[in-house]
């Protein structure tokens, strides 16, 4: 298995465009995962009855093949990447609901009084002092999604999408590892970059973890 | 939608789904097969890495960020870039397979491992246990839980995973996935689709129950 | 992840079908969609092409020619199958697509009979739902055929897909999964030739999968295209199909309604007049064997006869 450096040499362009794709699916679903986990959690993190039902969802959707699920949402939403983004989102609820529910566990009681004892109302309290107080384990789940979507971006080539996924089915078709090669590189790339950049918003979010350290 | 859930209901029920090489009872053991074996080696690889990682507390940052490379790996990339390496055979689905499960199990042992008390171990060694006492005796009883969790989930992203075999010609429920895929076979693909979390669930409850049973003289 | 709420979830699952409810059918239609009378390739037209290489050539061909004349064009390569590929066509995710004309007519209309490229050009435009229309279909072919190696032939006496019913039962047959329920596969080589075989291995179009599977044994027929080189290079044998079950396969452009005027026809139809079976060939070859990518193959060729 040889790589043809030349090939690689005049396809800068194409690996740039196909790299930014990927990054702009996989961000986009993880995303529409904080956005849609963020309240679910809050009520599941409130509503102890609820809890096991939600996190139960996002469990059983986490079994579900992720090519079927592609597949599954062809009548809704076409080959779009529409398609891609609804269907990685769908594997990022695991992971950030489950870190956001525990984050939120995660607040002392204490704290949550002294806060009400003061007056603050419970959706400042929310946004100012619980939130804030489980962001480190949020954070956590963020990053684990945001490279389980960039490793998974990778299989929407079957219906057309994928980003450097398609590298993949190219090399396979006409059994030429260089374009394959090349996008398992770029993907964990990608991955190790986006990673770094996630421990860097978090630096700058939590100053005081940063103090305590 | 409602059509497809009623079609889904006789697909699965219908006697000749299930019978033959491509019927779902042969599919099923195609799947558990792949997933089982990879599991097992990775579980192989996983463990021992991760215990002894965790007793001795070298390598631990190597590999926790191996473990996150590895987590980045896209298994349809690997699994053509063995077959292009090797040639078509079970070798690069087995490859993808077992490289997405090490990290799971190899993080999760590691993490157990490093919440033992440090202060158990050491009365372990005051009580003149050797380090390899201390390990089975003590580390590992203690950090099972949290072993069997990545266990679990390592089989879970295996089960679901392991449709990819078809995507190189070969079996288990994910040919219903990539055949309907082709065809636009709906059902088929939402048939395999429920098969896969089915098989998942159903293992996973398991091996939670097997944890159960390994726990019960501690559990009061 | 405990066992409660991982059987919690299960029952959820299956008791709220609030996950799937959304289904309304089909994405954005173009604005000017259904109108019948001109459409217009001012918007661009976005070309969907399916998953195996002579189909993205051609893809790359049209987006070459209708640069040239004006027109903005998208390629989207390796979407799937003809099964796919359709419902996006009518849905608006693409505006054009590389057919063949049998293979097509027998996706619209399974039981057809038409084999003579002028009555199939009618046929199709009877068959084709509201919206979609074919252009003139080009000189070059690329037919399926199911093929099998000299060794198999000579042990089996086989030289046509009549020979194939002497061995029911005994043979494998390999081929891209949807070609298990076409008329051009296993239903009508039952339905035609009385075949049956003893097992359909789900592979790829004319791809590794079952070119390798072909070669190392595991499947006895494979179904190929004519214009895949391998078929040569490997002395393999095409099967004789006397009763004409596979229909002439010329290409031919599908294209939505919306987007199909007289600058398109004008384009598809020159470089349908110009390309030939045996150049679209050579444009597969270096593709599949030299790695060129299609699109610059496609534009090579385009600037060479005058198209570009």
């Amino acid at each position: 298995m040889t790589i043809d450096w030349s090939w690689i040499g005049d396809h800068t362009d194409d690996l740039a465009t196909l790299t930014v794709s990927h990054l702009q699916a996989a961000l986009s679903a993880v995303l529409l995962g904080v956005l849609i986990s963020l309240p679910l959690a809050v009520v599941a993190h409130r509503v102890r009855p609820l809890r096991g039902f939600l996190l139960g969802i996002s469990n059983v959707l986490f079994t579900i093949p992720s090519i079927a699920i592609f597949v599954l949402l062809l009548p809704v939403s076409g080959l779009t990447r529409t398609t891609t983004v609804i269907g990685l989102t769908v594997y990022t609820l695991v992971v950030l609901l489950r870190n956001t529910v525990e984050g939120l566990d995660s607040v002392p009681a204490k704290t949550k009084e002294a806060a009400k004892a003061m007056g603050t109302r419970p959706l400042r309290t929310l946004l100012t002092v619980e939130l804030p107080l489980a962001l480190p384990v949020i954070m956590a789940g963020v990053r684990i999604a945001t490279v389980m979507s960039i490793s998974l971006v990778s299989v929407a080539t079957y219906i057309g999408d994928g980003g450097l996924g398609q590298l993949f089915t190219d090399g396979f078709q006409r059994d030429f590892p260089t374009p394959v090669v090349a996008g398992v590189v770029l993907t964990i790339l990608l991955a190790v970059v986006a990673d770094a950049a996630l421990v860097a918003v978090q630096y700058v979010l939590t100053p005081w973890q940063r103090r305590r350290a | 939608m409602y059509e497809l859930f009623k079609n889904l209901g006789s697909w699965l029920t219908s006697g000749a789904q299930w019978s033959g090489s491509d019927g779902i009872a042969h599919r099923l053991a195609e799947h558990l097969q792949y997933s089982l074996l990879a599991t097992l080696v990775a579980a192989a690889i996983g463990l021992p890495l991760g215990l002894l990682i965790g007793h001795t507390g070298k390598g631990a940052f190597l590999a926790i960020n191996l473990a996150s490379f590895g987590r980045a790996l896209p298994t349809v990339g690997l699994v053509v870039l063995v077959f292009l390496a090797g040639g078509l055979s079970m070798l690069p689905v087995y490859v993808a397979l077992v490289a997405l499960a090490v990290p799971a199990i190899v993080t999760n042992t590691y993490a157990g491992m490093t919440a033992v008390d440090a202060g158990v171990k050491d009365a372990a060694r005051g009580q003149g246990m050797r380090g390899h006492q201390v390990l089975f005796q003590v580390e590992l009883p203690l950090a099972l839980p949290l072993i069997m969790t990545g266990l679990r989930l390592a089989l879970i992203q295996v089960v679901a995973t392991a449709t990819i075999a078809a995507y190189v010609s070969f079996g288990g429920l994910g040919r219903y996935v990539f055949d309907g895929l082709a065809q636009r076979d709906l059902v088929q693909v939402l048939g395999g689709a429920v098969l896969v979390a089915v098989v998942a669930v159903v293992l996973d409850v398991l091996l939670s129950t097997l944890q159960r049973f390994l726990f019960r003289h501690r559990t009061a | 992840m405990n066992r409660r709420t991982v059987l919690g979830g299960l029952f959820a699952a299956a008791s709220v079908p609030a996950l799937s409810s959304c289904a309304s059918g089909i994405t954005s239609l173009d604005s000017q969609g259904t109108t019948s009378g001109g459409g217009s390739s001012k918007g661009g037209v976005t070309i969907g092409t399916a998953n195996f290489t002579e189909n993205q050539v051609l893809g790359y061909l049209y987006a070459a020619v209708l640069t040239a004349a004006g027109v903005k064009t998208n390629v989207r390569p390796n979407l799937g199958t003809r099964e796919i590929l359709i419902p996006a066509l009518k849905g608006g995710d693409i505006d054009l697509l590389p057919e063949y004309q049998g293979a097509l007519l027998h996706y619209l209309a399974p039981k057809a009979t038409e084999t003579e490229e002028g009555e199939m050009q009618n046929a199709l435009a009877v068959a084709l739902p509201a919206g979609l229309q074919v252009l003139p279909y080009g000189m070059a072919e690329d037919s399926d055929a199911f093929v099998v190696t000299r060794e198999t032939a000579k042990k089996y006496g086989l030289t046509s897909l009549a020979d194939l019913k002497k061995q029911n039962g005994k043979l494998v047959i390999g081929a891209a999964p949807e070609v298990k329920k076409r008329q051009v596969g296993v239903i009508g080589l039952r339905e035609v030739y009385g075949v049956e075989f003893k097992e359909f291995k789900s592979l790829d179009s004319s791809g590794p999968l079952v070119k390798g599977a072909l070669k190392k044994g595991d499947v006895d027929v494979a179904n190929l295209f004519t214009t895949d080189t391998d078929i040569q290079a490997n002395d393999w044998v095409v099967l004789k199909d006397p009763e004409n079950l596979i229909p002439g396969q010329h290409v031919v452009p599908l294209i939505a309604d919306r987007k199909a005027d007289s600058t398109v026809r004008k384009a598809l139809a020159r470089l349908g007049n110009i390309l030939t079976t045996a150049q679209l060939t050579e444009l597969n070859r270096q593709v599949d064997k030299d790695k060129k990518d299609p699109e610059d193959v496609a534009n090579a060729y385009a600037k060479q006869h005058g198209l570009a």
